[in-house]
């Protein structure tokens, strides 16, 4: 009976995939557009229209991992409901109740022997050939039992997740998660989405160049039709960007205090407030081309800071109450954009001297354009969505974006940097065929007019294509139902976007079925490596009849899962 | 660790710790001793009071491996049970009148603003820890109760925030807009609106808004590419408009080609009302200017901003009210057994259990605490007033004596073996020895027993004669209590790993001078101290075997043999982790 009744229920929620259809995937079904319609609503009835005893099943949470936070909410909202951090008062024991005590936040923490800089705070790191995965498997539970308990407080319905990594985390950490979620919160399906196509999502485009300015490194993702086509990391980010406030900030503690006081040593608490309070970061200096993004808008402010001849030159005062003695010290305004300069752009550095892994990010994101198709670059060029903690620094995404647009006017799309003995031949090259055409072009305007006489024909690459008035008349009938700013493509241009975790919230909101989606069972008896091979598998249901036959079927149409992108 | 010392925490052996594991790792894992100072240890290490007790599984139960059920909701400052679909439809907030300072976090109270003395309007929210006051977001109420639902109206300054229906219209109503603008345009490409530049001068929408925009474009997106699929099951509903064009395609057959058209994907978003949002430096531009002319004070910390239910703000005039978080009663179950180990009472105002099975009352309670200077120098005369043994500032390399003290909470005795690593894990090496690691601890009897039967005891306590420091020999017991006596070398903070008493003289001037050295030269010295490594922290491994009453599940299938009073033998294991003191610098 009991087997029966699963058999049903399967074949019922193999057939509730197709109702909530929603995936652009299921495009090749047949569909009248133009034909009247029923809104889908939320609501919508389940098999043979009775109320839907499968509907607990449908409700998510959402989840986004990163390597400090984990964010955690629930579909349809705008922001996550909290925000969890790993840091050292997070990792105490039960019943360590220290963190309150009055005299706690004046001292200084120091960091752990054998731990680099801020690694008390993180979740994990992607090496995990040293990492202690038994640890974050601590973490990680504990963080989802407060975000389950004191945030989610949902009934006791076991809820699907969500949940949104990196592409190319690695399969021990995803596992480990995996194990967490199933494990100790019970949850019968998690479905796996890759945070740059989600923030993507977020941003409202279908392709994008996302930069993720994180944590340990800069993940530079070429998204194209929501699908990751190429993908670049850099190790500038948030991490080196704390290091270096560490590093301008005891320099000028150091300079306040008496001769033979010690050196100061912040901890990595303080260098990441200050940071992230105070910290900001200079539009691109004007020795070359002012360009749109600096020039835009209202930019009688910025270039104030640029000329930074103001007489006074203005401070901030920050205090740092764990110093000994606890002191505020005045910081000069412009040294507090010094960590985003030389942490993400290096400047005082000669290209050739970085390494494929420390390139400044804008030098990052250029190679990343160079190296994409040419139609999928024109796409992404003018879609850069930069995201990620890093990128929440004033002034940083109009910096990167006006770097990026200065690189791409000096060098063109050229992947050739340097021709090096060839140079002046190259360059001969390229300005005989400037010459020519612009010759040609000048001759072709003169002749039109008096083209009577047997002139010699022009050679067909020179020659204007001749114009199908079909062709115009399909390209404008497929684009009839697309405004023209989706068509934008070429120039460089900024897109803003609501976070990865609001774009898995979107994907839940409107029942989405991903392409990673693991259940409970097939997960406990295999573990990770039950997943198929093969990266792609369809999501659109084979067309059943909806006779009672289908109720036998069994186990549905997903008998076999995949890691798709973290295959 | 950040209890007064002396404290004992316990290990809990997770029950999702028990994964398979091969035999030699299994093997390896028995081996191991537990060490304290291993950083998965802060998640299995509690004080007793913090566990559960399976009586079932006969193990200790900590909240990892218990399943949690919510019973009900409430606020916990005004103490109103919030039913499970508000909680549902409404967030996990309280909706009344409470609310938390946004920036110390202290509840706020509903002052008036009204100096005539009649309390009347206008009210504010007003802190009375740190005096932050809704004032300062220029938000002011009308009415004293309901305020959250008033705050939702309420932008930050006094502007009115239309709620989603009305945002929704709002949208309809510009969308339309701009598609008549976009056909007159085609007609008149020359004429440029003035309904455009109108709106477009208004503020930028919120995040809010571009979630919702970008929500409902996604929702109409989805429905034109998905239309009527024929398969699909809203379509079951045999009044909707696309079941009547199924049936009239039935009769169609003209119909045929046009249904193989490929629909066309969904497309991207491609004004504001949409969802798209161009990226603008002026704002970016306008925050560094505020950061360097209001300085430090005007921002966040990080703390206040993840508390905020929009994490992305970064000004304090940004900062809204907290409405209060919800709590829940929770059940407690054993994860393996689904046995309820703990259930509250539903009365919200009620703090007491229904069902409530605790550690405390099956697990011995170690104590650890140092012995009085007098029994270990008979010499000195015992003070009532001298100061015991500073916990604070253990030396190094002088034995000290602690009693450690085992009560039984279980009504048969108890027969203990403790073990101990000779030195303790870590870098600090201190020498532990536990005198008498075999002993027996009486049954938790009526109090009254032990009054009564203690002239016929055969053993006599609190004689001082008796209480000697001897190897093998226990130091002191009572009804169901035995302490023994516990030898402590703590070791050198500078110590040289693997001696365990420290370097000789010689050698640690050798070392002092090394690290001066290394110091001049700015190196990094690894010799420095972690936090908390000059805590003495004793693992202690506790097994006890006691003959108890078989269970009653168990004796009634035991009831054929007639034997009622059939005893078992059980036993029991784990660790514990004492903590003894902090080793003073020398």
């Amino acid at each position: 009976m009991s087997t029966e009744r699963k058999a049903s229920a399967s074949a019922s929620a193999s057939l509730g995939r197709s109702l909530r259809g929603a995936t652009p995937r299921l495009t090749d079904l047949a569909s009248t557009p133009e034909s009247p319609r029923t809104p889908l609503a939320r609501t919508a009835t389940s098999f043979y229209g009775s109320p839907g005893g499968y509907r607990s099943e449908e409700e998510y949470i959402v989840l986004e991992l990163g390597a400090r936070f984990v964010r955690g909410g629930l579909p349809g909202d705008s922001t996550p409901r909290c925000t969890l951090s790993f840091g050292p008062e997070e990792q105490r024991r039960a019943g360590d109740y220290r963190q309150w005590d009055p005299g706690h936040s004046s001292q200084r923490r120091k960091r752990r022997r054998g731990h680099g800089w801020g690694q008390d705070h993180e979740l994990y790191r992607l090496d995990v050939s040293q990492a202690d995965l038994g640890l974050v498997e601590d973490k990680f539970e504990r963080a989802m039992r407060e975000a389950f308990n004191k945030y989610f407080v949902l009934d006791t319905k076991p809820r699907r997740v969500m949940l949104a990594i990196p592409p190319k985390m690695p399969h021990p950490l995803i596992s480990t998660m995996l194990d967490v979620l199933f494990g100790s919160f019970q949850s019968p399906s998690v479905t796996l989405l890759s945070s740059p196509v989600v923030a993507t999502v977020a941003a409202g485009l279908r392709s994008a160049l996302v930069v993720d300015i994180g944590w340990a490194e800069t993940v530079i993702t070429a998204v194209c039709e929501y699908r990751e086509v190429h993908e670049r990391r850099t190790v500038r980010a948030g991490k080196l960007m704390s290091e270096e406030m560490a590093k301008v900030l005891n320099a000028a503690l150091d300079n306040e205090a008496d001769a033979g006081a010690p050196p100061a040593n912040l901890s990595f608490e303080e260098a990441d407030e200050v940071l992230t309070r105070v910290g900001w970061c200079k539009a691109k200096p004007r020795t070359t081309r002012r360009s749109t993004y600096s020039a835009a808008r209202s930019s009688l402010i910025a270039e104030e800071f640029e000329d930074a001849a103001e007489a006074p030159e203005p401070t901030i005062a920050v205090p740092f109450p764990r110093h000994t003695p606890p002191t505020d010290v005045e910081v000069p305004f412009s040294t507090l954009a010094q960590p985003a300069e030389s942490a993400l752009f290096a400047p005082d550095t000669a290209l050739c001297e970085f390494d494929d892994h420390e390139w400044p990010v804008h030098h990052a994101m250029y190679r990343a354009l160079l190296s994409l198709p040419m139609d999928v670059r024109r796409l992404c060029m003018s879609r850069i969505v930069i995201t990620g903690g890093g990128s929440a620094l004033p002034g940083l995404k109009a910096r990167i974006l006006d770097e990026l647009e200065s690189l791409v006017s000096q060098k063109g799309w050229d992947p050739v940097r340097s021709y090096g003995s060839a140079s002046a031949r190259h360059e001969r090259i390229m300005s005989q065929k400037r010459e020519n055409l612009q010759l040609r072009s000048e001759e072709g305007e003169d002749k039109v007019p008096d083209s009577l006489g047997p002139d010699p024909p022009l050679p067909a690459g020179l020659q204007k294509p001749e114009e199908d008035p079909i062709d115009a008349k399909l390209s404008h009938l497929s684009l009839k139902n697309t405004p023209s700013a989706s068509l934008i493509g070429g120039v460089i241009r900024g897109v803003d976007t609501l976070g990865a975790w609001a774009g898995a919230s979107l994907v839940a909101q409107q029942r989405i079925k991903g392409i990673v989606e693991i259940e409970r069972e097939k997960y406990l008896q295999h573990g990770i490596q039950g997943a198929t091979r093969e990266k792609e598998i369809s999501v659109v249901p084979q067309r059943q009849s909806m006779g009672p036959a289908v109720v036998g079927r069994g186990a549905g149409d997903r008998a076999s899962w995949t890691l798709g992108v973290w295959a | 660790m950040a209890q007064p010392f002396p404290y004992t925490y316990y290990a809990c052996d997770c029950y999702d710790n028990n994964k398979p594991q091969t035999v030699a790792e299994a093997a390896a894992e028995e081996e191991r001793d537990l060490d304290p100072r291993h950083p998965r240890s802060n998640y299995s290490l509690y004080p007793l009071e913090h566990l559960l007790y399976c009586e079932d599984c006969q193990q200790i139960r900590c909240s990892r491996c218990v399943t949690e059920e919510t019973l009900n909701w409430y606020c916990p400052s005004c103490l109103f049970e919030v039913p499970s679909s508000v909680v549902k439809s409404d967030g996990n907030r309280c909706t009344r009148n409470c609310f938390n300072c946004p920036v110390c976090t202290s509840p706020m109270t509903t002052n008036s603003l009204d100096t005539s003395g009649d309390n009347a309007a206008p009210y504010t929210l007003a802190c009375p820890y740190c005096k932050w006051s809704t004032v300062e977001i220029d938000i002011e109420f009308e009415k004293m109760n309901g305020i959250s639902g008033q705050l939702a109206k309420i932008a930050n300054g006094g502007r009115q925030i239309p709620t989603q229906k009305e945002r929704d219209k709002e949208r309809e109503r510009r969308k339309e807009l701009e598609a008549r603008f976009r056909d007159r345009s085609a007609l008149s490409p020359s004429e440029d609106s003035p309904t455009m530049d109108t709106w477009r001068e208004d503020h930028a929408p919120s995040r809010d808004d571009l979630f919702s925009n970008l929500s409902a474009f996604y929702k109409t997106q989805i429905e034109t590419t998905t239309a009527s699929n024929p398969f699909s099951h809203s379509d079951i509903n045999f009044s909707s408009p696309s079941a009547y064009s199924r049936i009239m395609n039935m009769y169609q057959s003209t119909n045929k080609r046009n249904k193989r058209d490929k629909p066309s994907p969904v497309r991207e978003a491609a004004s504001t009302l949409e969802g798209l949002s161009i990226h603008d430096p002026s704002t970016d531009v306008a925050a560094i200017e505020r950061i360097k002319t209001e300085g430090w004070a005007t921002t966040l910390s990080p703390s206040q901003r993840h508390a905020q239910t929009n994490p992305n703000i970064r000004f304090d005039t940004e900062l809204r009210p907290l409405a209060t978080l919800l709590c829940t009663k929770r059940s407690k179950r054993c994860r393996s057994c689904r046995h309820i180990l703990s259930k509250p009472e539903s009365k919200i105002t009620s703090t007491r259990y229904k069902i409530k099975v605790l550690a405390l009352e099956h697990i011995p309670r170690l104590s650890i605490r140092a012995l009085p200077s007098y029994f270990t120098n008979p010499t000195q005369p015992p003070t009532p007033a001298a100061p015991h043994t500073p916990y604070n500032a253990l030396k190094s390399g002088i034995p000290t004596h602690f009693l450690l003290h085992l009560s039984n909470p279980l009504f048969d005795p108890i027969r203990v073996t403790l073990a101990t690593p000779s030195t303790t894990p870590g870098k600090v090496q201190s020498r532990i020895t536990i005198l008498c690691p075999k002993f027996e601890v009486g049954a938790n009897t009526d109090v009254w027993d032990d009054a009564l039967a203690s002239s016929l005891s055969p053993i006599k306590h609190a004689s001082q004669d008796l209480n000697q420091i001897e190897a093998g020999k226990i130091w002191d017991r009572g009804r169901n209590w035995t302490s023994v006596i516990v030898e402590v070398i703590p070791g050198f903070l500078d110590n040289v790993p693997g001696s365990g008493l420290g370097p000789g003289l010689g050698e640690k001037f050798a070392l002092d001078e090394k690290k001066k050295k290394a110091k001049q030269e700015g190196e990094d010295t690894d010799d420095e101290l972690d936090e908390d490594e000059d805590v003495l922290e004793i693992p202690i491994f506790v097994r006890i075997e006691f003959e108890a009453d078989v269970n009653a599940e168990e004796r009634s299938l035991g009831d054929s043999r007639g034997n009622k009073n059939e005893r078992e033998k059980r036993e029991e294991a784990f660790w514990t982790v004492v903590g003894v003191g902090r080793i003073a610098a020398v």
